[in-house]
This record gives structure tokens, C-alpha cells and sequence, in this order.
């Protein structure tokens, strides 16, 4: 301890923990006050020590023991998914890829098991995200949402995706030229723009879901067992991932309100015709899919709520000028960024949105 | 400043060798000991502390993975800080979302020194302290993250060039250039001339 009366100088004291924390929590253990008001020197030199240490302070999230207790599960969760990895990628080679695509539809792909259940999977069966991103060499955006609440992602196609909480998308920047192709882990709502010159895939487990056009959504969480696309509107073609070896190479086509429930461990499809029947599904319902976007003479600010609500997003809009418009339109089908386009045509032309990240700015002089 | 190794906890080095001879306990005791230390470094690296948290995991996730490669001698708290600012420079690289710019040299220390104003109690004190924090923040940022690393997370000059990937001696200019420049801005002060008298024979 007698190393103190050896200090010349404040980097000496700034680094002994002991004087730091008998300024900053006033614990002086150590007799710090008393060694201070020996010698007038050293009071000099501490005093400006401290001077720093107190114009030093930073920013310090404390923890609590619970959260650590929790982040150190969600390691060993980790540890265990890698490990499961590294067995694929041993056995296989890292090129494993999946897909979903669905056309003018809502997919739902629905994952049910706790990872460490996983290792009952057939290995070779199990295609993990990663390994989908791996795969793919257009240079993809990764965006995830570890938030509660959903996010609107908006793809440069035009088309936008929900992407719902504890899952993540990843997409090229600018998709190429014949086809779109985007990978899932989680649930996702997705409205595509029509473009039947280049077909949309989605990628999400052992499936791959195909549109052309419109919306549906998917749920394919890592660690869940089985994965569930439920289609809305239009159609939806969903097959296996060609990486997967299985006897039979099934398609399923799916219509509006149809589901198909891929079971991970038998790579078996089971296609659900009566949706409301089936409790799980019923309860996945989302809010996005409850909403009603046929609106016929309704306030354009009702209109604007309705949007918040279903994307997640905050509309600024001109109040007072919007006050009296009222709109007849049907929306449903469309993405969001076509939404706002059709609304503001109908308003008036001079109506334009702006939109960044979830604010989407309004600009108008009233309706026409 | 939270440096509270109590006397009687098992040192690092001895669980560091635990946890190679696959002993989880000694892990998770090392993970207890300095996860929030890393977040909270992490948090002057990245706004987006769900993903710090993701990468301090990642770590100790790898960690546990290759336990049978890791070396032997190695200064855990040093490694395990030096570790989280790379994955969260990779993240910075690979994620064009979370970037802020499209330079490459992505990392950059983004906390703002504050003052300790419940311990500051009279006018005097006050007034310098404030003069002292508006110095210290006008660092550039770099300098700003080696003093952090030397008085808040404990590190030696020695460590902090490691973990800045640079030499012993930019390190050093790095940690006490900062003080100086404190030195130089402080004219006609008596107290700051004594306060710095020295700092350049520190080795």
C-alpha cells in the first residue's frame, strides 16, 4: 500500500483504483484523507487528480445481476447453435441455401422447437440463415429487429416488409435483373410490387416461397420445428430447398387464406385449406392482416392512423389543409410506399410523402 | 470506474485456464465478471446497444467454442475488450445499415466525457471541473478512447496499443498527449503546470 508515497504525479493516482473510488464513492478504506493532509504538496497534486477523475465521468449501464444471468443463458443458446453449425459445415460443405417465394400472397413460416431439441433433426436436413447469407454473393443489407415493435423495411423495388421483432431480413441493396431474392429468420409480413418479369423469392429455412406479386407473410424462426406459410391474396408456389434431399420433390400451391406446414424434422408439407380451424395459425394473426384497407369515404387522417398503425410508422401531415378530404380507395393489395402514392394522387396534385426510415412526411395544399 | 476485483475472487488467469480444461463454471464466472465492463465499452462504439450485446455474446460464445485453441497467457480483460471492439468493427463493415458513412475506418469512440456533478460541491470546483470536461471533450476521438481505456476500463499503456492495433509509443502519445494538450490550454494555471509536471516519464 506504501506504493502511493512513491506517486508524482496525477497519472499515478488516476490509475489506483483505490483513489478512485474514494472520490467517486467516497470508500477510503485506505486512509486516503489522512496520507492527503500529511504533506501540502501531495494535497495539491491529489486535488487536481480529482478534478479530472470528476470532469471524467462517462455513460455506465450498471446491469443488473438478472440481465447478465439472462445474457449469460443466451450465450450458452448461442454456443449450442453454433456448435450445431459447425457440424453441418462439416459434413456438408457451407454452400446449403434456402428459399421461400410466394406470389400475391401472405406467408407464414412458423418454427417450433428450442434449439437444443434441434440436434434431433436429421443434420443434413437443417439449413440454417447463415448459411442461406453465405450463399449468396450480391453483396446483401442485413437488417434486424431487436426492438418490440415491428419494423418497415422498404426494398428497392418498391415493395415493403414488416419485419417483426427478434428476426432479421437480409436483401440486396439494388436486386438484379431477372429475379429478387431475400432471406428470412423470423416472421415477416411482405407486400410485394407486381413484377412478373422478375419473380420474388423469399429464403427461409428448408423452403422457398415464389410470387410475383403482392403481399404475404412468413414466419421461420431458427429455433422452432416447424415452418408455416399462410397466404392472404393471390397466389404462392412453396417447395422445398433444392439443397435438401428428399424423395419426392413437392410444389404446393397455395390461394388466399390457404397455409402449408412444413415439419423440419420429416421434411413433410401439410397443406391447411381452412385456416380458422387450425389454433395456431389463428392466434399468429397479425395486425397488418386485421386491418382494413378498404376505406369508402373516410377522413384522409383516419386513413393515415390506419397506416401508422399497421407499419409501425409516424405520418406528418398537414392537418388543417386535410381536414375536410375525404377518400374512397381499396389499398389492400398494395405496398406501402404504393399506398402513399395512391393516396396522394387522390388527394390532389399537389400532394407528395417523403419517406425516411419510419417518418413519412406529408406535403399538401388540400384536396381537390 | 468500476474496477471492484474483490480480494478473495479467484483471479482471471486461474479461470482463463479452468475454462480451457473445459470447465463451464470457470466461464460463466468470467462472463459475470465482465459482461457489463464490455457493454459498456461497447456502448462508446456502437448507438445500438441490442446489438453490443449481441456482439460481447459473440464473443463468449467463440470463446467457449475454440476454448482448446485459445493461448495461454493472455491478459482476459485486455483480450475480451480487444475482441469486442473487432466484432464490432466487423458489424460496422458488413452492416451498410448500422454504418454512418462508407469509410472503412469505421470506428470511432462516441461518448461524451460528463462532469460528477453530485460529488462537486462548491463553486471553485465547479468552475474547473467544467473547464476541465469542455478540454477533455475536445479531444479527438481517438485520444478520448485511450483515456477511457487507461482510468475507466484499467488498461496499460502496453494493452491499449495492442487493442488499437498500433506501437507502444503512439499509444503513449495517444493516452498522455491528451493531458498535455489539457496542460498547454490551461495558461497562467500554477496548479495545472504541477498537476502535469511528470506525465512524460511515465513508461
Amino acid at each position: 500500500m506504501q506504493k502511493r508515497n512513491t506517486y508524482t504525479d496525477i497519472e499515478d493516482f488516476l490509475s489506483d483504483e483505490s483513489f478512485q473510488l474514494w472520490i467517486l464513492s467516497k470508500v477510503d478504506e485506505q486512509g486516503w484523507e489522512d496520507w492527503t493532509l500529511e504533506n501540502r504538496q501531495r494535497a495539491k497534486l491529489v486535488e487536481d487528480a480529482r478534478l479530472l477523475l470528476l470532469a471524467m465521468k462517462v455513460p455506465n449501464t450498471d446491469l443488473t445481476s438478472n440481465q447478465i444471468h439472462e445474457a449469460l443463458k443466451s450465450t450458452w443458446r448461442k454456443i449450442e447453435e453454433k456448435e450445431t453449425d459447425l457440424r453441418e459445415n462439416t459434413s456438408y460443405s457451407y454452400t446449403f441455401r434456402y428459399w421461400l417465394a410466394g406470389a400475391a400472397a401472405i406467408l407464414i413460416c412458423f418454427l417450433s422447437v428450442k434449439f437444443y431439441q434441434r440436434n434431433i433433426l436429421a443434420d443434413d436436413s437443417v439449413i440454417t440463415y447463415n448459411e442461406l447469407i453465405e450463399d449468396n454473393v450480391e453483396g446483401l443489407v442485413e437488417q434486424t429487429n431487436n426492438t418490440e415493435k415491428a419494423q418497415t423495411i422498404t426494398l428497392s423495388d418498391g415493395s415493403s416488409v414488416l419485419l417483426q421483432p427478434d428476426s432479421k431480413l437480409s436483401y440486396p441493396k439494388i436486386f438484379s435483373e431477372n429475379e429478387r431474392k431475400v432471406y428470412l429468420s423470423g416472421e415477416a409480413f411482405f407486400e410485394i410490387s407486381k413484377n412478373p418479369k422478375k419473380p420474388f423469392f423469399v429464403y427461409a429455412n428448408e423452403i422457398v416461397t415464389r410470387v410475383v406479386g403482392t403481399s404475404f407473410r412468413i414466419k421461420a424462426y431458427p429455433d422452432q420445428q416447424n415452418v408455416e406459410v399462410l397466404v392472404r391474396t393471390g397466389k404462392v408456389k412453396v417447395k422445398s430447398n433444392d439443397l435438401i434431399e428428399t424423395s419426392k420433390k413437392e410444389e404446393i400451391e397455395l390461394f388466399p387464406n390457404e397455409a402449408v406446414r412444413f415439419t423440419r424434422n420429416s421434411l413433410a408439407f401439410n397443406k391447411i385449406t381452412n385456416i380458422t380451424e387450425d389454433q395456431i395459425l389463428v392466434k399468429s394473426v397479425g395486425n397488418i392482416e386485421q386491418l382494413s384497407f378498404e376505406f369508402t369515404d373516410i377522413p384522409v387522417d383516419q386513413i393515415f392512423k390506419t397506416i401508422e398503425q399497421a407499419y409501425q410508422v409516424n405520418i406528418d401531415f398537414p392537418k388543417d389543409k386535410l381536414q375536410d378530404c375525404r377518400l374512397t380507395t381499396s389499398l389492400s393489395d398494395q405496398p406501402l410506399p404504393e399506398k402513399l402514392k395512391i393516396i396522394c394522387k387522390s388527394i390532389g396534385n399537389d400532394t407528395n410523402y417523403e419517406m425516411n426510415g419510419n417518418q413519412i412526411v406529408i406535403t399538401s395544399q388540400g384536396c381537390n | 470506474m468500476n474496477h471492484t476485483l474483490k480480494k478473495n475472487a479467484v483471479d482471471d488467469f486461474t479461470l482463463w485456464s479452468n475454462l480451457k480444461n473445459d470447465d463451464q463454471r470457470s466461464f460463466s464466472m468470467l462472463f459475470e465478471r465482465y459482461y457489463s465492463d464490455l457493454v459498456n465499452y461497447g456502448n462508446s462504439l456502437s448507438p445500438f446497444s441490442e446489438k453490443v450485446q449481441d456482439c460481447v455474446q459473440d464473443v463468449f460464445a467463440d470463446i467457449w467454442l475454440y476454448r482448446n485453441s485459445l493461448q495461454d497467457h493472455v491478459v482476459v480483460k485486455a483480450y475480451l475488450l480487444s475482441s469486442v471492439r473487432k466484432r464490432i468493427a466487423r458489424l460496422f463493415e458488413r452492416d451498410h445499415i448500422f454504418r454512418k458513412t462508407t469509410s472503412t475506418d469505421v470506428i470511432e469512440f462516441l461518448f461524451d466525457f460528463s462532469i460528477e456533478n453530485d460529488l462537486v460541491e462548491d463553486e471553485v470546483t465547479a468552475e474547473r471541473v467544467l473547464y476541465l470536461n469542455k478540454l477533455l471533450n475536445e479531444l479527438p476521438s481517438r485520444q478520448k478512447e485511450a483515456l477511457y481505456l487507461r482510468y475507466h476500463q484499467g488498461l496499460s499503456v502496453d494493452q491499449i496499443a495492442e487493442l488499437l492495433n498500433i506501437n507502444y509509443q503512439s499509444a503513449n502519445n495517444l493516452v498522455y498527449r491528451g493531458l498535455l494538450t489539457l496542460r498547454k490550454e490551461w495558461k497562467g494555471s500554477i496548479p495545472l503546470i504541477v498537476l502535469f509536471s511528470g506525465v512524460l516519464h511515465i513508461s
